[in-house]
């Protein structure tokens, strides 16, 4: 008893630190991927940690109040406690009956963090970016939430490692395969989950001067910077739990989440950027037909 | 990264991280600005150094001033530079910056940048090719190195100096109170 209690303990804390390593990981990988795909050299593969030394080694932080501060760690904690709960390869030290509901308010909780520190900057990019953010959220949340109802309906269960075992026969025992519309839906509002091309207008460099991150410099870019790979980590391992049957051990469970990340970073690489209303017409009609067709079916064949 | 290389950045991680992640301030001055698109895309490929364009001065720690520094591009650059966090390095780019050049004699344009912020270092010619822009990165790193790229030190010991040179040009900027004159740019 008290070794599964130290077990744990341990896993939680270590958890997020190896999800951190692997964001950077796959971050570093994504800038080397997307400029061998513009045919440059690109920087090399840990990149993301040089920029991360250098701004958390910055001599001058400037803050904006005592909200600022508080958005900042809120947003990294949220990402922090959120894959705690995401079962990774066989490991999964928090899980309880419901926690894929726990993921779907924790999800929420980093652009939260983001948008008070946000609103705290008092820079009218800012609020631009973080009601662009809202707006992208609620185009990708319809469709993403009937997908995951899909599934919850299909296997009967709220819980990610419950979700995870049901998969655990043959390839075809895949959710992808089980559920192939909610699969497709869920892969196809993917983009817009990462914040990637063609959906980032919500921190469109060019037009609003990177939207919520306008005012963020030194530590506080860093932890956005943290935040942003544990959400991307966040996002792909929740694909690959839901879909792709998991892993059965931490080595295929991150070679399919890398899998599914070169998918995105390719989509990235060639595609330009939406406009708002463009994103959120796509969001609501493709996805969530599949989604919703999905949905019915899932329910049909379970009554 | 060689042996030295591993040495040098355990002894001091700060220095690391400043040299190979030079994050440029997207700020368009003047003509020179046209070397830049060559420089950050996939024909010269400015990543791989590690420098990157930043949309805002918040997250930069490079300025590099591209071209003829007007008086009313001037206020903007300084408050521009008031805003990056420190440790910050400027790179003048181009004649114009380092003493007029073409625009020597203009009535509109400033001809010594360094009276007015601490300039780190200079890329001379009318334009420079995209490739001098690399070569000022790793002279710059050399001087990172060896801790006499301090133009951000500078500013502050010597702020009387650059803070009445500001003011002489322009008495209208807001940290000078704010107000709008009626005194002209050479008033």
């Amino acid at each position: 008893m008290a070794t599964a209690i130290v077990t744990r303990i341990v896993f939680i804390v270590v958890l997020p630190v190896v999800g951190f390593s692997v964001a950077v990981l796959f971050l570093g990988l994504s800038r080397k991927i997307t400029a061998r795909i513009h045919r440059r050299y690109g920087p090399p593969l840990y990149q993301p940690i040089i920029d991360v030394v250098k701004l958390l080694t910055q001599k001058e932080n400037i803050s904006h109040g005592i909200l600022f501060d508080v958005g900042i760690l809120l947003g990294l904690a949220g990402g922090l406690i959120t894959i705690a709960f995401i079962p990774a390869g066989g490991i999964h030290p928090l899980s309880t009956s419901g926690d894929f509901l726990v993921v779907l308010y924790l999800m929420l909780l980093s652009p939260l963090g983001l948008a008070l520190a946000a609103g705290a900057s008092e820079n009218p990019n800012a609020s631009i970016g973080v009601s662009r953010k809202l707006i992208l959220a609620l185009g990708y949340e319809v469709p993403f939430l009937m997908a995951a109802l899909a599934v919850m309906t299909r296997f009967g269960t709220t819980s990610l490692v419950e979700i995870v075992a049901w998969q655990q026969g043959s390839v075809l025992d895949w959710a992808a395969f089980v559920l192939p519309l909610p699969a497709l839906a869920t892969f196809l509002v993917m983009p817009a989950m990462l914040g990637i091309r063609p959906f980032d207008f919500a921190v469109a460099p060019q037009e609003i001067a990177s939207g919520p991150l306008v005012e963020l410099g030194g530590k506080y870019l860093a932890f956005a910077a943290i935040q942003g790979a544990l959400h991307t980590y966040i996002v792909v391992a929740l694909f690959v739990d839901l879909f792709l049957g998991g892993g059965a051990n931490m080595l295929t469970f991150f070679a399919k989440m890398l899998a599914v990340f070169f998918v995105g970073v390719c989509i990235n690489a060639v595609l330009p950027r939406l406009r708002v209303e463009q994103g959120l017409r796509y969001l609501w009609k493709w996805p969530t037909i599949l989604a919703f067709v999905g949905l019915v079916i899932a329910v049909l064949r379970r009554g | 990264m060689d042996r030295e290389e591993i040495l040098k950045t355990l002894k001091s991680p700060a220095n690391w991280g400043q040299k190979y992640s030079l994050w440029a301030v997207y700020f368009c001055t003047g003509c020179g600005v046209v070397e830049i698109p060559p420089v950050i895309t996939s024909r010269w490929d400015a990543e791989r150094f590690g420098v990157l364009p930043m949309a805002t001065p918040r997250q930069g720690n490079l300025f590099l001033i591209t071209g003829y520094v007007s008086v009313k591009t001037l206020g903007a650059i300084i408050r521009t530079y008031d805003q990056m966090p420190d440790p910050k390095y400027v790179v003048g780019f181009g004649s114009c910056p380092v003493n007029g050049g073409m625009y020597w004699d203009s009535y509109n344009t400033i001809k010594h940048l360094d009276k007015y912020l601490p300039v780190d270092g200079w890329i001379a010619g009318c334009m420079p090719r995209p490739e001098a822009i690399f070569v000022a990165v790793v002279h710059l790193w050399q001087m990172i190195d060896k801790g006499i790229a301090t133009g951000y030190e500078r500013y502050k010991e010597n702020y009387e100096f650059y803070e009445a040179n500001q003011r002489r040009v322009l008495p209208h900027l807001p940290k000078f109170g704010g107000a709008e004159t009626n005194e002209g740019p050479n008033g």
